[in-house]
């Protein structure tokens, strides 16, 4: 049986550590969060993956026992395709989109994570480094954005150099920071890499 | 993104959403520029959002500099409401 206490976690942490646990998951996960925020993220995006929840109000939170059936019935059924495992990386080393004019630039880009809010397939992570790190930083605009990609699932991810070399990493309003090799790690072993 | 009661002007041109996207935060209005939501064409593919309590600030803005959005909407529950023609500019 496969536990999970995140009670005490800010959002979109809950979320992640439930997806990760999910992808290696074997039958049931229970799951302890807290009330609001988490719970309800959590729920949606279980649910929204096909999984169901069955939930239990405890005297400190709610335990959450979540189950896939069908999706460990198919996985036993048909064995994956080596090429098919590993998450879909989306990796945005710039705070502009393309060449040209810097204004142009950052407006696309800007405009490309908001719509990023409307698909239906999303990455599992996005790592951001250079000044990819400034649109997680305070004061950018797709903060809010960035935080309902991770209440959704995906995991945002800033490089730790480059939020040092940009003195952003006391600022840092969406995501987590990680390393180089996580994100070598992670690249080398992802289904797909999408590179911005 | 946008909030139920939020306008979202649509203007004909990329260069006209970025003037008047400059000309409100220059002004300090609390503004943002997001994609054109599906639902309304837009050519560019991008809008301004606002909030009522800005939107006697933004659209005098707009006015005084010849900006006025080609269309602008409301959003009411799941659909955008199109408001009248005096807010319009061809």
């Amino acid at each position: 049986m496969n536990k999970l206490d995140v009670r005490g976690m800010a959002c979109p942490l809950p979320v992640v550590q439930v997806k990760r646990a999910l992808e290696s998951a074997q039958g049931e996960l229970h799951v302890l969060l807290d009330d609001g925020a988490p719970r309800e993220n959590v729920k949606r995006f279980a649910q929204g993956r096909g999984y169901q929840v069955h939930e239990e109000q405890l005297e400190d939170g709610f335990a959450f026992t979540i189950t896939g059936p069908g999706v460990t019935a198919a996985r036993e059924a048909i064995p994956a395709p080596a090429v098919a495992a590993g998450p879909t990386v989306m990796l945005i080393g710039s705070d502009r989109m393309g060449d040209g004019p810097e204004e142009l630039g950052r407006i696309l880009m800007k405009n490309f994570i908001m719509t990023l809010l409307e698909m239906n397939e999303l990455p599992d992570r996005i790592f951001f480094v250079n000044t990819g790190v400034l649109l997680a930083a305070e004061g950018s605009e797709v903060v809010e954005t960035l935080n309902e990609l991770g209440n959704r699932g995906v995991e945002v991810l800033s490089c730790g150099i480059c939020l040092d070399f940009f003195k952003k990493k006391e600022t840092l309003a969406a995501g987590g920071v990680t390393n180089m090799f996580t994100i070598a790690e992670t690249m080398l072993s992802a289904r797909s890499v999408v590179r911005l | 993104m946008i909030k139920d009661g939020d306008f979202v002007a649509i203007f004909n041109s990329i260069h006209r959403v970025m003037e008047a996207e400059r000309l409100l935060k220059d002004k300090q209005l609390k503004i943002l520029l997001i994609p054109a939501p599906r639902a309304l064409a837009a050519d560019c593919g991008l809008a301004i959002r606002y909030a009522e309590d800005v939107r006697g600030e933004v659209e005098g803005a707009l006015a005084a500099a010849g900006l006025l959005p080609r269309d602008l909407y409301r959003k009411n529950g799941d659909s955008f409401v199109k408001i009248g023609d005096e807010n319009e500019q061809a």
